[in-house]
């Protein structure tokens, strides 16, 4: 899995990659948002959610950045942590009925705020 | 952001005159059953109760939960704003070669920073295992930008250390102490046998910009976790 893109300023780069680069901040800046969106689908481990948001954003995020903060939801009570039966090799993370709650909201207002902005920077 | 306060665990005050400089990074070496772990996670405790600030503790050696059993059985409870993380999953879920530990560790407590304003204290336990896990060598190139990076953090570090001369795994290994140069303070850990059979000893052997006693003390665990006695001669 490859790392985080380069954030050097490059005027030669393509519309897609000075797009991507865009994504990968927004991303990075909110990935608590990405991985509570990403456990409304289905549970899952560090390794699947990282994996997960590579294959949809093209955005790797660090190991060192997700699981603190699936530790932390734990903490909090968002977040519900179980072993897999005869896989004690991944913890399985799914969401509590207030993270799922929580977990709505972040993404329906984290939209909203991208509409917003989007409203706002257009000429 | 407070200040660790002196007595921040029973009888610090008698070795410690001030109270101990923010943002310092703090090694605390010894060799193995000295009770560095169990020091390090006391005064973290201690001091997050009484601040409501946050803190981090980093185990590498043990998992969180086999730290707390071991915490607990000293007589120390963690408090809900003293934060422990692993690598357990992390190291199930991924191949060795996949994670830069110590990449990760800047990283960890970055994150944490980010979602606590007032996290405060942080400690690594322990540097070793970092290199051994990472490979010495490298590690080694890697300290001075590592300390570096956690005292920008602006968050007082303890990093814990086994002595020059230690064993990991059955295996005699030997760590030079560059570490030393780099480190604000040296709390060292240890045990003298006389007479009177073995006794735990706690020295500050350096701590900048703040006065210590520099004898050694001897330490005992009792109910309420650890307390420093008297000068141990």
């Amino acid at each position: 899995m490859k790392n985080s893109m380069e954030s050097e300023p490059n005027l030669c780069e393509s519309e897609e990659d000075y797009c991507q680069k865009f994504i990968d901040r927004i991303i990075k800046a909110n990935r608590e948002v990405f991985i509570l969106s990403s456990l409304l689908e289905r549970q899952m481990c560090g390794y699947d959610l990282i994996k997960e948001i590579f294959s949809k954003c093209d955005v790797f995020l660090s190991q060192g950045t997700v699981y603190p903060i699936l530790y932390t939801l734990e903490e909090e009570g968002l977040l519900h942590a179980e072993y897999n039966k005869g896989d004690m090799r991944s913890k399985k993370y799914s969401l509590t009925t207030r993270g799922r709650e929580i977990a709505e909201k972040d993404v329906e207002f984290f939209s909203k705020a991208l509409e917003q902005i989007s409203l706002l920077i257009k000429r | 952001m407070s200040h660790m306060q002196k007595a921040v665990i029973n009888g610090l005050d008698k070795i410690m005159f001030m109270e101990i400089p923010k943002s310092s990074v703090i090694l605390v070496s010894g060799a193995e059953g000295t009770l560095k772990s169990g020091l390090v996670f006391n005064m973290m405790a201690n001091h997050v109760k009484a601040s409501k600030e946050h803190a981090l503790y980093i185990t590498l050696e043990q998992s969180a939960a086999s730290h707390l059993a071991n915490m607990k059985s000293l007589g120390i409870n963690k408090e809900n704003n003293l934060h422990i993380f692993d690598y357990r999953d992390m190291r199930l879920e991924w191949i060795d070669s996949e994670l830069d530990l110590v990449k990760l560790t800047e990283e960890v407590l970055d994150s944490y920073v980010d979602k606590y304003d007032d996290l405060t204290l942080f400690a690594l336990d322990s540097l070793n295992a970092l290199y051994i896990i990472s490979g010495q060598e490298t590690m080694r190139n890697r300290i001075y930008n590592f300390f570096t990076h956690i005292r920008e953090e602006i968050v007082t570090s303890f990093i814990i250390m086994e002595s020059a001369q230690s064993r990991m795994n059955g295996q005699l290994i030997h760590f030079p102490q560059t570490e030393n140069f780099l480190a604000d303070g040296i709390i060292e850990l240890g045990m003298i046998e006389g007479n009177a059979g073995v006794k735990r000893y706690i020295q500050i052997q350096k701590m900048r910009a703040a006065k210590h006693a520099m004898e050694k003390h001897q330490i005992s665990v009792e109910e309420n976790g650890i307390n420093i006695l008297g000068p141990i001669y």
